[in-house]
């Protein structure tokens, strides 16, 4: 009876206990460098932000291409927020790294050398993005602003086709460098892209032709009795 | 020596040795006129200041229609035109490139160096494409400068009513409001300046930006007051020169003197906010009246400019004016013909925001300007049809009315741009 007793309970028993002497120790290890790490990443945010409003960041940022994509993206509340979060967030990859990296499990080590690896990958195709997002932007104002002062009608339309140009391009090179769907995805975008071409060209050719006459006959022949304008502003 | 000065300009002003007279004209494929100009300016220096040693120089921003030789063949017969004894001193004739950002500015660069090295008392400068200028603008440019120590003489001339809109509506109301002086053209283009004055513009560090290009005028004006030193007027009668100005479109144009302008706000901040008021200035010559040549200005194209803009900029326009100030340029967009009005509020409102807009750096400062122009076109085209049936005279009193409104308004100015900044100031607590 003590036999069976020592085999079906206290066997298993030992077995968990000695399983749990190995993994708690590691356990621990984690939540320990997680809930410390939590609390190091809260006050490297409040340092980051108090130091980025002591250089006044914002003044810095304002304007230009980067100030601009913070601003649209309004998720942050203003450029030194997005700053110290941003380190709050490379900080808090540290820790989970280093917890998973601390859990000492073959699993976890290999997911994070993996991950490692990956990382400049990461970081490249973020960067890649924010630099299309900022860069559709300015680009997206500036035609609209040129086609506004050049009294075209469709500003709007030629600022938007700009923006998401310029930004599925940035998509385009970001999804390569993370090496997901290549083949399919550049297939993807050439014939997107030649197909907005060629329907510019047809809608072009179609639509403006009355346009483009007048434009050529107004720009080889006055009208009879129009005024040419003749201002002289400064 | 400065590094833009070429050898050859070096030997040629260690040849003359010194001046107390330097004509400057600058200049970019100006062969059809600059012979009237470099003739006028000859027998105006012969005329007017026959004892005085003179120098006329030429500099150009690499014209490839002869302008340079036309400078230095352009003859005269003194003895014959202007009735006047040979001078004892011939005038000379420098005709150089200059070295820089292509524009005016980079041209006066060369002109102010070439009158400091010649330790010349008065520099004269006149624009290369003026069909009415004559010997006499040169004595009512530098007298008052050789004989009553000014040491800024600005341009006051007839113009038509429709010409010259970014003086009348912006940039003599700001130099008459914020700095408190009634130069009535402060972009004239020809002026006169001390040697004194002429030496302190070459040690600002500002030949690289717009001023080099077509806001020097505006700087050249804005900082002779603010520096403090004496400025007059002289009454040249009628400016009538070409109608366009080559390869200058009006939204670069307008840009580049407008973005001077509110550079200068920034540079003489403290300055504009403490002055009260403005007090006009001594004006020299014999005002008469003279005949001025129609300008045909397409009212309805501007309207439609203005229209488009508040629509399709709307958005661009929310992040920096006032929420009532948009409103308003909206409610004037829905007006159209003849009963389109831009009231003097609203501008004075608008200008003032968009500086502070362009101060406190809220968008790219280009973009800022370029949306300024559509609605400086509205403003433009609601004066054109206000002063449809009005003299000279009317005019002018309309004109002295916005000025009013830009005094009256000049509080709310500065507010606008103090509020600004201590909006960022304020924004350092920290957020959850």
């Amino acid at each position: 009876m003590l036999e069976f007793l020592d085999k079906s309970f206290a066997e298993p028993l030992r077995r968990l206990m000695a399983l749990l002497g190995d993994v708690l120790p590691s356990l621990f290890g984690v939540l320990t460098i997680l809930v410390l790490g939590g609390a190091i990443a809260y006050l490297i945010r409040q340092v980051t932000y108090r130091f980025l409003n002591l250089v006044k960041f914002d003044r810095m940022v304002a304007g230009t291409a980067l100030g601009t994509a913070i601003e649209s993206a309004r998720v942050f509340r203003s450029a030194s927020d997005c700053g110290a979060r941003l380190v709050q967030g490379f900080v808090w990859l540290f820790i989970i790294l280093l917890a998973l990296s601390a859990s000492g499990t073959p699993l976890t080590e290999d997911l994070v050398s993996r991950f490692v690896a990956y990382v400049p990958d990461l970081i490249t195709a973020a960067l890649v993005l924010l630099l299309a997002s900022a860069i559709s932007k300015f680009l997206a104002r500036s035609a609209l602003l040129a086609a506004v002062n050049a009294q075209w009608p469709a500003a709007r339309l030629i600022a938007g086709g700009v923006r998401v140009l310029v930004m599925s391009l940035g998509v385009v090179v970001a999804l390569e460098q993370l090496r997901i769907g290549r083949t399919a995805l550049l297939v993807a975008f050439a014939i997107l892209f030649a197909g907005i071409v060629i329907a510019g060209a047809i809608a072009f050719g179609l639509g403006a032709r009355d346009l483009v006459h007048e434009w050529l006959r107004a720009k080889s022949k006055p009208e009879p009795g129009e005024k040419e304008e003749i201002l002289r502003h400064l | 020596m400065d590094s833009f000065i070429s050898k050859e300009l070096l030997g040629r002003m260690q040849e003359i040795g010194s001046a107390e007279i330097v004509v400057g004209i600058p200049s970019y494929n100006n062969a059809r006129t600059i012979g009237h100009v470099v003739r006028a300016a000859s027998a105006g220096l012969a005329k007017y200041f026959p004892q005085r040693k003179s120098v006329i120089v030429n500099s150009d921003g690499g014209s490839k229609d002869g302008t340079c030789d036309v400078v230095l063949a352009a003859e005269h017969d003194t003895d014959a035109l202007l009735l006047v004894p040979h001078r004892v001193n011939p005038i000379q004739r420098i005709s150089t490139p200059y070295h820089g950002l292509p524009g005016k500015g980079s041209a006066f660069r060369t002109i102010f160096a070439v009158a400091k090295q010649l330790q010349a008392k008065a520099c004269v400068v006149v624009d290369s494409d003026l069909r009415s200028i004559t010997p006499q603008w040169i004595e009512l440019l530098a007298a008052p400068i050789l004989e009553r120590d000014f040491d800024f003489i600005a341009p006051f001339y007839l113009r038509h009513k429709y010409d010259g809109t970014i003086t009348n509506s912006i940039i003599y109301p700001i130099t008459r409001s914020l700095f408190g002086k009634s130069v009535r053209q402060p972009i004239g283009g020809d002026f006169g300046i001390s040697g004194k004055l002429a030496a302190r513009y070459l040690e600002k560090e500002v030949w690289e930006t717009d001023v080099a290009r077509f806001g020097v005028d505006i700087w050249l004006t804005l900082t002779a007051i603010a520096e403090g030193f004496k400025i007059g007027q002289s009454y040249l009668g009628a400016k009538l020169h070409d109608a366009k100005d080559p390869g200058a479109d009006l939204s670069s144009m307008f840009r580049q003197v407008v973005s001077s302008v509110f550079g200068l706000m920034e540079t003489y901040e403290s300055f504009w906010q403490a002055a009260n008021g403005s007090t006009p200035l001594p004006l020299f010559g014999f005002p008469f009246e003279v005949g001025v040549e129609p300008v045909a200005v397409n009212v309805e194209r501007m309207i439609k400019a203005y229209t488009q803009a508040v629509s399709d900029l709307r958005e661009i326009y929310q992040s920096f004016l006032a929420p009532e100030t948009l409103d308003a340029l909206m409610a004037c967009a829905r007006e159209s013909g003849d009963a389109f009005r831009f009231p003097d509020r609203l501008w004075v409102h608008t200008v003032g925001e968009f500086a502070a807009a362009f101060h406190s750096r809220k968008m790219d400062r280009e973009h800022l300007l370029q949306s300024l122009v559509p609605l400086y076109l509205g403003r433009t085209a609601s004066f054109v049809m206000e002063v449809r049936e009005s003299n000279a005279r009317e005019v002018e009193a309309r004109i002295e009315q916005l000025c009013q409104v830009f005094e009256t308004e000049k509080p709310y100015l500065i507010q606008r741009w103090r509020a600004d900044i201590r909006k960022e100031k304020s924004n350092v607590g920290i957020p959850g």
